[in-house]
């Protein structure tokens, strides 16, 4: 207890300046009791900082298979997580690592609790982010559409194959049975 | 000098890293526990029974949903923080997931076996009697990597993960000249082994010493080394670093790297934590009204929380290589006291930055050794 509002007087002030700013948020977070908003522009820490544009390059070409997305910039997002209001660090020990990602701008929001790393799930958030943004700069040329198209027509294609395979077996198999049954039948 | 190694073969005094060799077995690492499957029901099976009530296993079949959803709510209604997530959390392992949210679709609708729901009533029954989740279901992620938890060694929390991150923006900003000139980092602490493996994974190259002053630290870095296969470049030791200064420095010279993520709470602080990081940090349930809390050394940093901070400090000079930094996690009191601290009582040292964690905290300070040490002698002339 003692901590806890030790802890909210400290941060206080680091939150009011930041209210005004997700303020718009709120209303998104209303199913979610517990959305503690810590900061408007908290930076991923500086290995993923998307501006030295080289690494998070290669950060994003691995995955992607060499898709030319957009650089986030840190300042252009806010963060929230649910971390309760206690004092965090070695005092705290909460199970929750969602992340959900803004990217002001746009307006586009990313949530992110695919793993139970904090640190994974704000790296996926952002590469997420990044898809998004290509989208809704490019529409139907982002390659994420693109490439998702393709994808889809692969998948069409190959059940479409399937499903031949299936519809010539069946014949197979009828016409056999029907070249056996007589024998069957006089057996 | 009592001193306890875990391994110990022939440390070159001009090489950091000589042969590594357990000299406890891998199996022996088990041993904190007794019988591990056993273990856990023995020590909280029949006070859980006595002081939180299960609700009885369902007569006929449930779904995953109906599951979380029934133990969400008894877990509120029981005070149980976090009811939902832990529920959650555990259904997911159950089912092989890491998230619910990672699960095959459908997964959650789906008619749970005979058997998982058994397994689902028994490991949310010691959820009930607090123990962190991530005990319950005996591993959590850290980073890229999965860990094996278990009392009463410290889970790594995700501020940590980020003191990682500086670590490695600076070896990656400064990679070792030339081929065999290999960085080398020493971590105090290491506990589950979170940091020291988490470098290890990132950066193929990187040689580790890593020390706790508790046996059932170093037994699950040591097992969490053997999982993940990092063990080669990893060297894990049994010392105290307050009582057993010469040892760490015979040990180690030259690093690049000094981490650690020290006990940094204000003893005044410890008593008032939540129950599950009182009881279990700990690795000693409440079983009585009185609390009787036996090993705080994981958190309880002494009065102003600088206790073993204050050790590294003074240690780090005469460890580090030349420009070699300091990384720590500290309480957000912290910084502002170390750096006047370290200007007046730590020659050769000097303070780089402080940085935030994610959630605007003063959380780290990054230290940096300023000239070649001659006085590291002098140090160990004075000591004997
Ligand atoms: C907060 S935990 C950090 C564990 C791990 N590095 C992590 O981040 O998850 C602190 C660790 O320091 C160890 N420790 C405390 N005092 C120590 C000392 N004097 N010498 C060596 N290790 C110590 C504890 O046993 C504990 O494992």
């Amino acid at each position: 207890m003692l901590i806890q509002s030790a802890a909210k007087t400290l941060y206080f002030g680091s939150l009011l300046r930041k209210m005004s700013r997700v303020f718009s948020m709120i209303s998104y977070m209303n199913s979610v009791s517990n959305w503690v908003i810590w900061r408007g522009s908290p930076r991923m820490s500086p290995l993923l900082n998307p501006l030295p544009a080289g690494l998070t390059y290669i950060l994003a070409a691995g995955k992607k298979d060499l898709m030319d997305l957009p650089v986030l910039n840190e300042d252009d997002l806010e963060e929230q997580f649910v971390r309760g209001t206690g004092p965090g660090g070695q005092a705290t020990n909460k199970t929750s690592n969602c992340v959900v990602l803004r990217h002001i701008p746009t307006g586009i929001v990313v949530k992110c609790h695919q793993t139970r790393s904090v640190d994974i799930n704000r790296k996926r958030a952002r590469d997420i982010m990044r898809e998004k943004l290509d989208v809704a700069y490019k529409g139907e040329l982002s390659e994420v559409i693109i490439k998702k198209k393709e994808s889809v027509l692969r998948k069409q294609e190959k059940r479409r194959k399937a499903n031949e395979n299936l519809e010539r077996k069946k014949q197979f198999k009828e016409v056999l049975a029907a070249d056996l049954n007589p024998e069957k039948d006089t057996a | 000098m009592e001193t306890v190694l875990l391994c110990c073969k022939t440390v070159g005094t001009d090489s950091v890293f000589t042969e590594t060799m357990w000299r406890r077995s891998v199996g022996a690492a088990h041993t904190w526990f007794g019988c591990r499957s056993a273990g856990p029901k023995r020590i909280w099976g029949p006070h859980a029974v006595r002081t939180c009530s299960t609700p009885a296993l369902p007569p006929g079949r449930i779904t995953a949903l109906q599951a979380v959803d029934l133990w969400r709510r008894h877990f509120e209604e029981r005070g149980v923080t976090e009811p939902g997530h832990s529920s959650r959390y555990i259904i997911a392992h159950l089912l092989g997931a890491k998230t619910v949210e990672s699960l095959e679709h459908g997964k959650l609708t789906e008619f749970l076996s005979q058997e998982k729901t058994e397994q689902m009533w028994r490991l949310c029954t010691r959820r009930l009697s607090r123990m962190p989740v991530q005990y319950v279901i005996e591993e959590w992620d850290f980073r890229d990597l999965t860990l094996k938890m278990r009392p009463p060694v410290f889970i790594p929390r995700p501020e940590t993960e980020e003191l990682v991150e500086l670590v490695l923006r600076d070896l990656m900003k400064n990679p070792g000249t030339g081929g065999d000139s290999q960085h080398a980092c020493l971590e105090v602490g290491c506990g589950s082994g979170a940091i020291s493996l988490s470098l290890l994974k990132s950066l193929p190259q990187l040689k580790v010493i890593a020390l706790d002053q508790s046996q059932a630290a170093v037994d699950l870095t040591v097992e969490n080394a053997l999982r993940l296969g990092l063990q080669d470049r990893l060297q894990v030791y049994h010392i105290d670093v307050m009582k057993d200064a010469e040892t760490v420095l015979s040990l180690c010279r030259h690093v690049s790297v000094l981490v650690s993520n020290p006990p940094y709470l204000f003893s005044e602080d410890v008593v008032s934590l939540e129950p599950e990081v009182l009881r279990w940090i700990h690795g000693v349930i409440i079983l009585s009204a009185a609390p009787r809390f036996e090993d705080h050394s994981a958190l309880d940093g002494g009065e102003d929380g600088l206790n073993v901070i204050r050790q590294i400090l003074t240690l780090a000079p005469h460890i580090l290589s030349n420009h070699g930094r300091v990384y720590l996690e500290v309480d957000p009191r912290h910084p502002v006291l170390i750096r006047p601290w370290v200007e007046a009582h730590v020659e050769g040292l000097h303070y780089v930055a402080t940085q935030h964690d994610f959630t605007g905290r003063p959380r780290f300070c990054i230290l940096q050794k300023e000239k070649s040490h001659k006085d590291r002698e002098l140090y160990l002339g004075l000591r004997n």
